[in-house]
């Protein structure tokens, strides 16, 4: 059974540390707004109290996290317990590293893939079918251009690139929705997260390549 | 007395000053005279004393030896950053045991730590004599690319001051926490502080009340100070040319032509051309007029590095120049004409230089400490880390673990093993910077992972987390997974002063804490009163006529009052009210002779004359 199914709420005691009251999120208690130490074990999608999947809305990621953050930042803590400070401390961390990583396509792709038990990059670095080669032919294309200082060729090759990595982050997306609609077949779905991985390394690559333009 | 105190100070290169957060807004900490800057510098007198601040710099060119300034570039550093530096600083630096920097004043050697604390305490005792309360805690405000090292010297000067460091901020988010905090619309800001040492542009998005860092850029050796060298290479040249090569420079000449190309710089912000004149001895004098445009020439490349530095901030935020909303100017450094003109061209718009360049950090520092008072819960601000951080992996290369501008607190882990069988320790060299090999990044210092349990080879998995806290400043922990137990793993930091010596200075500090207050404030008081008396007898020569009779007998008796008091009194407290009163009556002598002051700064002083 993978965890996509669960709803957020499952997967962290269901009552405060404190007060023992419901909670219906994993951070901030509802009745006595204190903070639980189960938010660091908790992935980043249930922490934000977001469905876990691909597409997500930006600014409620934006608008969770800061609303928990206003709660867990150190700077409103500093009277507190040393014990106290260092849970906020690192739950903040973690948020802080929940924000970064969601709110970047390719971050959040490689991270939801891993939370659904999909392989590593260190693990499978196959890329698309005819990807390489036209790497290739790009990078060729890039040096001629850089030695000839062509402008006008440069941005060319940037544009293409942008649209290619655009491309593979749209394919992502629609293989991430595929996936969730083929929950029958273990084996189908496994062919999902084996053609993301391949994607993601291409996006990988792709972003090298513009990194250096 | 309100537990929940906190001072906001600004430790600057130059000058520091104090502010707190009144029921109007902030407001910076001043003394009776309305001054809020106390000079970053440290004198030792023969006899032992301590001075800091304006007395102290007063002398610096008479005892050029034990008066030291600039002591914060000298924070947290190894004596191999500093080799461009050592050959301007006329007081002795030297190496210590373990790299870092000593500074030797008549033989007792002092970490730049302790002599951060000294001026840090004097802030703290201004404040507290200010606002007639004790103070405990406070927040210190740094460059935004501090590192590590730099930072955690900064938190150690502040514990050894005999203040609990509740915060470490930067500079420029403090300045747009000032700037920021009754301004309603959204924006984004770019916040270029060039200091007195240091330099810093930071972008940040403010919306809703949430500030939040989104680059940071800068240099930590760059400032006013390098403008000033090339003022002073430039008389030194021209002296040698003139009176021979062979000519040498010793201490109080370096201290005073400092101090000339400082007042030469400030004036040519305001004026084409300043004249300064130097007396050599023998009857030989050098007399030169620089103007702007030559100051402009030489200054100009140490402009454009902090231009190069904006487009790295711009750059890492993903914007163009265009879409920052407004440019804040902070540091004296702002006030430089080819400063603000290359600032405007880069960004394309005017940049705002309404508040007081010197004051707005410590402005931004009070903000800061009021929400971590938890009386200001509307604020929230997310700064980043400057300098990615990472370990040295084999071959010598830097392995990134948190990437720079990342916001902070994050963390970062890593599975470390071991190679021998039975191996108990594991050490790991921590590094922070952008370059690819580990020599070219700044060491953190070595940790060490200790008390692991002896396994075969490779068998132990030691979870290392790297968590920069609020502050920037890194925390290393460590766990043992493979044995089952999870083994806590002991670590060692290797860099700085270690958590003994700075409890030793805190203790020490401590022993000597009242009598060294009293002492200490009786000292700087009689020199202050001296140098009061001294100025006031010189101005009823220059001026004595502009006073009414009755100002005049109100002077005459505030005077006697203060020189019985200098003699007989042992109570800082009455001291300093009579010192007060003498100021307070001599108003109308200061006012007189302002214009003439103005006049003269920076033209035609001979070495005496400072």
């Amino acid at each position: 059974m993978s965890a996509v199914d669960k709803s957020p709420g499952q997967v962290f005691p269901a009552k405060c540390n404190h007060c023992s009251k419901p909670m219906s999120a994993p951070l901030v208690c509802d009745y006595c707004h204190a903070l639980n130490p189960s938010a660091e074990v908790v992935d980043y999608f249930t922490l934000l109290s977001l469905p876990r999947i691909y597409e997500i809305d930006p600014r409620l990621l934006r608008d969770r996290y800061l609303a928990l953050s206003r709660h867990a930042h150190p700077d409103f803590h500093g009277d507190d317990t040393p014990e106290v400070q260092q849970l906020h401390l690192r739950v903040s961390a973690n948020l802080n590293d929940a924000y970064r990583t969601l709110s970047d396509p390719a971050d959040r792709a490689a991270y939801l893939l891993n939370l659904l038990g999909g392989k590593t990059s260190a693990r499978d670095k196959s890329v698309p079918n005819g990807f390489l080669g036209t790497m290739m032919m790009m990078q060729e294309e890039l040096a001629d251009a850089r030695e000839n200082d062509d402008k006008g060729e440069l941005e060319r090759i940037r544009n293409v690139l942008t649209c290619q990595h655009d491309g593979l982050l749209n394919r992502v997306a629609s293989l991430f929705a595929e996936y969730s609609q083929a929950v029958a077949c273990e084996a189908v779905r496994n062919d999902f997260l084996d053609e993301i991985r391949k994607q993601l390394n291409a996006v990988s690559y792709v972003k090298k390549l513009l990194s250096l333009l | 007395m309100d537990e929940t105190f906190i001072l906001g100070i600004d430790l600057g290169t130059t000058n520091s000053l104090a502010a707190w957060l009144t029921q109007d807004g902030p407001e910076v900490i001043r003394d009776a005279g309305g001054g809020a800057l106390v000079p970053s510098v440290v004198a030792f007198s023969p006899d032992g004393s301590v001075t800091v601040g304006a007395p102290a710099r007063a002398h610096a060119v008479e005892n050029p030896l034990a008066t030291v300034y600039s002591v914060k570039r000298l924070m947290g550093r190894g004596i191999g950053d500093i080799r461009g530096d050592m050959t301007f600083l006329p007081y002795a630096v030297e190496p210590a045991d373990d790299g870092t920097i000593r500074v030797n004043v008549q033989g007792r050697r002092f970490s730049p730590q302790e002599l951060s604390a000294i001026i840090l305490r004097d802030v703290k005792s201004r404040a507290e004599a200010a606002l007639d309360r004790s103070i405990t805690q406070a927040v210190i405000t740094v460059p935004a690319y501090f590192d590590d090292a730099q930072r955690q010297a900064t938190r150690d000067a502040g514990r050894i001051a005999g203040l609990d460091v509740k915060r470490i901020v930067n500079e420029p988010t403090a300045a747009a926490l000032a700037y920021g905090l009754d301004r309603k619309e959204d924006a984004r800001i770019a916040v270029y502080d060039f200091g007195g040492g240091t330099f810093d542009v930071s972008i940040l998005s403010v919306a809703g009340g949430v500030f939040q860092v989104l680059s940071t850029n800068g240099d930590t050796q760059l400032g006013g100070d390098d403008l000033d060298r090339e003022l002073i290479d430039l008389i030194t040249s021209e002296i040698r040319e003139e009176f021979g090569q062979e000519l040498s420079f010793p201490p109080a000449t370096r201290q005073a032509l400092r101090a000339f190309a400082e007042a030469a710089k400030i004036r040519l912000s305001e004026f084409d051309s300043a004249t300064v004149e130097v007396a050599l001895g023998k009857g030989r004098t050098f007399r030169r007029t620089i103007t702007r445009r030559e100051f402009e020439q030489r200054a100009g490349r140490w402009v454009e590095h902090t231009i190069e530095h904006c487009r790295r901030a711009l750059a890492d935020a993903a914007l163009q120049p265009g879409d920052v909303d407004e440019v804040v100017m902070v540091g004296g450094s702002t006030r430089i004409p080819l400063v603000q003109k290359r600032v405007g061209e880069l960004f394309g718009r005017t940049p705002y230089t309404a508040i007081n360049p010197d004051e707005v950090v410590a402005l931004g520092a009070a903000v800061q400490a009021v929400i971590l008072a938890g009386t200001h819960r509307d604020t929230l601000l997310l700064d980043v880390t400057p300098l990615s951080l990472g370990i040295e992996t084999l071959g010598g290369a830097m392995g990134k673990l948190i990437m720079r501008n990342t916001t902070i607190p994050c963390q970062a882990a890593e599975d470390f093993t071991t190679y021998v069988d039975g191996q108990t320790s594991v050490d790991i060299h921590v590094l922070q910077g952008e370059r690819e090999l580990a020599k070219d990044c700044r060491s953190l210092g070595k940790f060490q992972l200790r008390d692991i349990p002896p396994m075969p080879a490779s068998m132990p998995r030691i979870h290392v987390t790297f968590l920069l806290d609020a502050n920037g400043i890194l925390n290393v922990s460590a766990r043992e997974q493979r044995s089952g137990q999870e083994a806590s793993v002991q670590i060692t930091a290797a860099r700085g002063l270690s958590k003994e010596q700075v409890d030793t200075m805190v203790n020490e500090s401590y022993v000597h804490a009242v009598e060294d207050m009293t002492a200490h404030r009786l000292i700087d008081l009689r020199n202050e009163s001296a140098r009061i008396l001294g100025a006031i007898e010189k101005a009823l020569h220059r001026a004595g006529d502009v006073m009414s009779d009755a100002q005049r007998r109100l002077l005459d008796s505030a005077v006697n009052t203060l020189r019985e008091k200098m003699d007989g009194c042992d109570d800082p407290d009455e001291l300093y009210a009579a010192m007060a009163a003498a100021n307070d009556a001599a108003d109308p002598l200061t006012r007189a002779q302002l214009d003439e002051v103005i006049r003269k700064t920076a033209k035609g002083k001979k070495l005496d004359d400072f």
